[in-house]
């Protein structure tokens, strides 16, 4: 069982770097903004991956759902900016 | 001799005629002005919708289901049963219902929770197979090799009456896949759809109609369209 | 100047989600002891609720539930709690905050009074933390005017 979430882990890392890549690439604003906000959402699965490995799933609960309220605010406060900017950069 | 009562028939045939076209001219003028009053109070509607007006609840009653449902979220949370940390959990939840309450139940009554809930637990399973045949629909879209797409923007008028309902509307059309809710503009929702299939799908109004069984909306008859059929009525006669 | 968000799908869902991350927040302090969590964190997600507040319901919504001077107030307080504690402990005659001085008026053994005594300065880190988290937000967003400040040397 260790080895499937292993393996799932790693394939998860691999999507990170697709988003990644457009992320830095993306043109304009809006690309990243959503490619980071697709990151966050990975690392919260990569997270809760890493507690049932460890076998504290308990404790990485907490810290994935953290990350998940902290991920969403993020984005309605880059929304909010790019609103009121025009988003032209 | 019969002519004359012909011509006597014909008279009283007019004159029932004249009162019942007087009758139904009166009907149609208080019609109309109880349909302009009924237009006046959707756009008063509307406008306290979108501003996120509350109605008018008991503030107890509020308190009371807030404080409940956040004392059940820490149980959940916390997963230890002893005296210390439950009564740690009920001063935390009796001081956050108490400076948040306005916030959760604004817009629905307390009582209604119940149905509510049920009812949405029934929609889940209908909405989890229309996921999946969309997903369907739209992997064929996607892997055959002509990709016979024809995106198009619907302007979808609601007949929701709650900011809720209109977010789980909204929500649910974005889970689907192949339509994504883009913006909405007042009364009307701007969606896109990938294909005709799915704008058609939308277009026929099914969704609506099961998430307002869900918040117990839109469930009477409006006053304009009994209006509509007598006119096509009179008109055919 | 913030305004209230036109779109009504975030302003719904943040108005739905805010007392449940509150409650997670409260959550985090309280148990600090057993899961990971304490003071600090716990304040960080309360004071992240209410920004979130503040962005999507607008200036005005959020003036009604803490304004920028309950803000202040709040952190003195939080300071003031964690500093209170140890001064306790050193009327108690003990050293600053020595938590274990305060069995003789909780009437528990030492182990809890640490314990509670630890709780107790984690509550007033907290408050000091959402405080200040709120009322940095503040001040950058709004550039340190407030509509209530007419005469301020613009």
């Amino acid at each position: 069982m260790n080895c499937f979430f292993t393996v799932v882990g790693l394939c998860l890392c691999i999507f990170v770097f697709c988003a990644l890549y457009r992320a830095i690439f993306g043109p304009g604003v809006f690309n990243r903004v959503a490619a980071i906000s697709a990151i966050g959402t990975k690392t919260l699965v990569l997270l809760l991956i890493f507690g049932l490995l460890y076998e504290r799933v308990d404790m990485f609960i907490d810290i994935s759902m953290v990350y998940a309220l902290l991920n969403f605010i993020g984005c309605v406060a880059a929304a909010k900016y790019l609103e009121s900017q025009g988003g032209i950069e | 001799m019969e002519v004359t009562l012909l011509i006597q028939a014909t008279d009283d045939a007019f004159q029932v005629m004249e009162k019942a076209k007087t009758q139904a001219v009166g009907i149609l003028d208080t019609a109309t002005r109880l349909t302009s009053e009924t237009r006046e109070i959707q756009k008063r509607k509307l406008r306290a919708i979108l501003k996120g007006a509350h109605k008018a609840q008991s503030g107890f009653l509020n308190f009371l289901a807030t404080f409940v449902l956040l004392m059940i979220f820490w149980v959940l949370l916390s997963g230890k049963f002893d005296a210390f940390h439950l009564t740690l959990g009920v001063l935390c939840s009796l001081i956050i219902a108490f400076l948040s309450h306005d916030l959760l139940f604004a817009n629905v009554r307390v009582g209604d929770i119940r149905v509510i809930v049920q009812r949405f637990l029934a929609y889940v399973p209908w909405h989890v197979y229309q996921i999946i045949v969309s997903n369907f629909h739209v992997a064929y879209l996607a892997l055959s090799p002509k990709m016979p797409i024809d995106p198009q923007i619907i302007r979808y008028k609601t007949k929701l009456e709650s900011d809720i309902s209109w977010v789980a509307f909204a929500n649910s059309i974005t889970l689907t896949p192949g339509t994504v809710t883009v913006d909405i503009d007042g009364n009307e929702f701007v969606v896109h759809a990938l294909s005709s299939k799915l704008a058609d799908d939308l277009n026929a109004g099914e969704m609506e109609d099961r998430i307002a069984h869900i918040f117990m909306e839109a469930d009477h008859i409006y006053i304009q369209d009994v209006l509509d059929v007598a006119r096509i009525f009179a008109a055919l006669k | 100047m913030i305004v209230q968000s036109e779109d009504i799908i975030i302003r719904t869902i943040a108005r739905i989600l805010i007392p449940f991350i509150q409650i997670f927040a409260l959550y985090v302090i309280m148990h600090g002891h057993y899961s990971p969590g304490g003071g600090f964190q716990g304040g960080v997600i309360l004071g992240a609720s209410m920004v979130l507040l503040f962005l999507t319901h607008g200036y005005e919504e959020s003036k009604a539930r803490m304004t920028e001077k309950v803000a202040l107030l709040l952190s003195s307080v939080g300071v003031l709690i964690y500093a209170g504690i140890g001064m306790l402990c050193l009327i108690l005659l003990g050293n600053y905050l020595d938590y274990s001085r305060l069995a003789t008026i909780l009437n528990v053994d030492a182990a809890h009074a640490r314990s509670l005594g630890i709780l107790g300065v984690e509550i007033g880190v907290g408050f000091a933390v959402m405080a200040v988290m709120f009322s940095i937000f503040f001040d950058i967003s709004t550039g340190g005017f407030s509509p209530e400040d007419k005469d301020n040397g613009v």
